[in-house]
């Protein structure tokens, strides 16, 4: 209390002319506007303080999502460019299925009409299809194909001796392929049984070659 | 045995313009308050016409907030809580509106005080000259200190009831009020030599 009494006697002057301030008072019409005011209902005070509703706020994020759509639509790849393989190969095999379908329903018609002659049209025209099928599925680059009778016997008018591996190299060119393939595990046995077929062709190529140089 | 309103309490007319929504209640309120309030908020803000405004507003809110009020406190305390606050947002608004102006330079921003020596002398009295310059050193001491200062050196109020309008504990309202005069003792030392 005597520090507070001390503090107030160092300030004692200022003290004294700050309680010395002339008052201020309201305006004249200070009632008068207070009560126009409230007939009025025109309470500015409270009217600013409420959430109001503002084009701005409302604009801001519908323009954000408008613009996003947009885009999305501008960069959005062609969808018929869009390929799914497995789709299109579901497509082929249902299209080989009805051409069977369709072969076998031709064959018949020609039994019924002939009585006489039993054809192996059906089964043919079949392995013929599953044939050009399989080409299409797997295009191997025919112009570089190499038959292994005539590469063994050395009658291949398409290669030489500069182009053997040919069909090796031709990996490094751009393939005819454009679909992918469903990945199979190899079969062990498929494998050994290859494996050997190999084996017996290297051998008899060797004594193919042997022969030669005798015969030379 | 009935008082007229003139002659109750504030807490009194309070009531009764709660429970009866009795206008001349409130008006005799708004009599007893408008200059007081009006000398706080002019001391705190330092404008005429904005300080006008704020106490009307306060007004305005006691008239809307009448059933806010609680009778445990005193009606003063309450209504000077409320010129405060709209007091400081005051102060608020206009900090804001001063940082994204363009014309913000130093000499708008704060009130420069005159020295005594280069104000005309028949321009205005010793005294004149003096409420002057205490008022634009009142503005330049911290909002958190002039509060204070004005309502217990100009208002005249006690430490209590500040510190129910501040909300702040009595020991805290005193070490402010005593930063306060000696920030505003430092900006008037061309008057009062320590």
């Amino acid at each position: 209390m005597k520090k507070i009494y001390n503090e107030e006697e160092n300030y004692s002057e200022l003290l004294k002319d700050l309680k010395n301030l002339p008052k201020i008072n309201a305006p004249e019409n200070f009632e008068l506007n207070l009560m126009t005011r409230i007939q009025n209902k025109n309470f500015g005070y409270s009217e600013k303080n409420k959430p109001q509703f503002s084009w701005l706020k409302f604009l801001t994020p519908s323009a954000v999502v408008v613009t996003a759509v947009i885009l999305f639509f501008i960069f959005l790849p062609n969808s018929s460019e869009i390929n799914i393989p497995v789709t299109n190969q579901q497509t082929d095999s249902k299209n080989s299925i009805e051409n069977k379908k369709q072969n076998i329903d031709n064959s018949k018609n020609e039994i019924n009409s002939t009585h006489d002659i039993v054809k192996p049209s059906t089964p043919l025209s079949i392995q013929e299809n599953t044939a050009s099928n399989a080409r299409s599925r797997f295009p191997i680059n025919n112009p570089r194909a190499i038959k292994v009778d005539d590469y063994l016997s050395g009658s291949n008018t398409n290669q030489k001796e500069i182009s053997r591996g040919n069909v090796v190299r031709s990996a490094e060119e751009p393939a005819e392929i454009n679909r992918f393939f469903i990945a199979e595990n190899p079969d062990r046995l498929k494998l050994e049984k290859e494996r050997v077929r190999l084996d017996s062709i290297k051998k008899a190529q060797a004594k193919a070659d042997s022969l030669k140089k005798i015969k030379k | 045995m009935n008082k007229p309103l003139i002659e109750l309490t504030d807490e009194e007319v309070i009531k009764e313009f709660q429970d009866n929504n009795t206008l001349e209640a409130y008006d005799i309120l708004v009599k007893r308050y408008k200059d007081p309030l009006m000398n706080f908020v002019y001391r705190f803000v330092g404008d005429r016409d904005i300080c006008s405004d704020i106490v009307q507003d306060t007004m305005i809110k006691f008239y809307l907030n009448k059933d806010s009020y609680r009778s445990f406190a005193k009606f003063s305390t309450w209504i000077y809580t409320i010129a405060g606050n709209l007091a400081k947002n005051e102060l608020k608004r206009r900090r804001r509106r001063s940082i994204f102006s363009i014309n913000n330079s130093d000499d708008e921003r704060t009130p420069q005080i005159e020295d005594k020596m280069y104000l005309a002398p028949d321009r205005a009295t010793d005294s004149e000259i003096k409420n002057d310059i205490i008022q634009k050193a009142l503005i330049k001491v911290k909002p958190v200190y002039r509060e204070v200062v004005i309502l217990r050196d100009i208002q005249d109020l006690s430490y209590e009831e500040i510190s129910e309008i501040t909300g702040l504990a009595i020991g805290t309202v005193k070490s402010r009020i005593n930063r306060g005069r000696s920030q505003l003792q430092k900006l008037l030392k061309h008057i009062y030599r320590e």
